[in-house]
């Protein structure tokens, strides 16, 4: 069950970020409900920290509203070249 | 007494530092709470609390106004700063600090207060 709750916030951000050098989602608790996301977007380049994590957000806007994400971590980054 | 919204409004755009979170500063509900109010603590801000637990509307308000979903949110001088891990984030990078600086002053007081809205 959580592993397949962090597949679909993984899916979700695949699909808002389909240039994503990195993507990782972390269930930090194991419960299915805390999460830690990890994104690498040359989407990023030039914005702002809160704008960054504010796409991060809208791409999981539903799941965020209805309470089914209780925490999200953020960390996001553009990604450096060649080690991507 | 005023709505809600004016209350929340009046101090985001009248606090120095504005922290919205889960619990207060003396009873605190929630780890990313904690993270956002030590790392505006260890930057040296004054903060202002705001706890949002005592009803749902005080939240649904809050982000209706700011546009962020989640819990905590900081302002400082009325601008939205971000959640947790931008604050935290920006600590580490010392733009926290130079922000406060350049929005408060060096010379600043490092109180933190908690304010409790009305509630109708």
């Amino acid at each position: 069950m959580a592993a397949m709750e962090a597949e679909i916030i993984r899916a979700a951000l695949a699909d808002a970020f389909p240039d994503a050098a990195q993507l990782e989602v972390e269930d930090r608790t194991g419960g299915g409900d805390h999460f830690q996301v990890t994104l690498a977007d040359p989407g990023f380049d030039g914005l702002p920290l809160l704008d960054q994590h504010r796409r991060v957000n809208d791409a999981l806007g539903p799941m965020l509203r209805d309470g089914s994400i209780h925490e999200l971590r953020i960390r996001t980054r553009v990604p450096t070249k060649g080690t991507s | 007494m005023k709505e809600l919204r004016e209350q929340i409004e009046e101090v985001i755009e009248g606090e120095p530092v504005a922290l919205f979170m889960k619990g207060t500063p003396q009873a605190i509900m929630c780890g990313n709470s904690y993270r956002a109010l030590t790392a505006l603590h260890a930057a040296g801000a004054p903060v202002t609390t705001v706890d949002i637990l005592p009803d749902p509307r005080i939240r649904e308000e809050l982000s209706a106004l700011s546009g962020w979903p989640t819990i905590p949110q900081v302002f400082v001088k009325g601008e939205l700063i971000g959640g947790a891990d931008i604050t935290e984030e920006l600590l580490e990078s010392g733009d926290l600090q130079r922000k406060l600086d350049e929005a408060l002053g060096t010379d600043r007081d490092q109180d933190i207060r908690t304010v409790a809205l009305e509630l109708a």
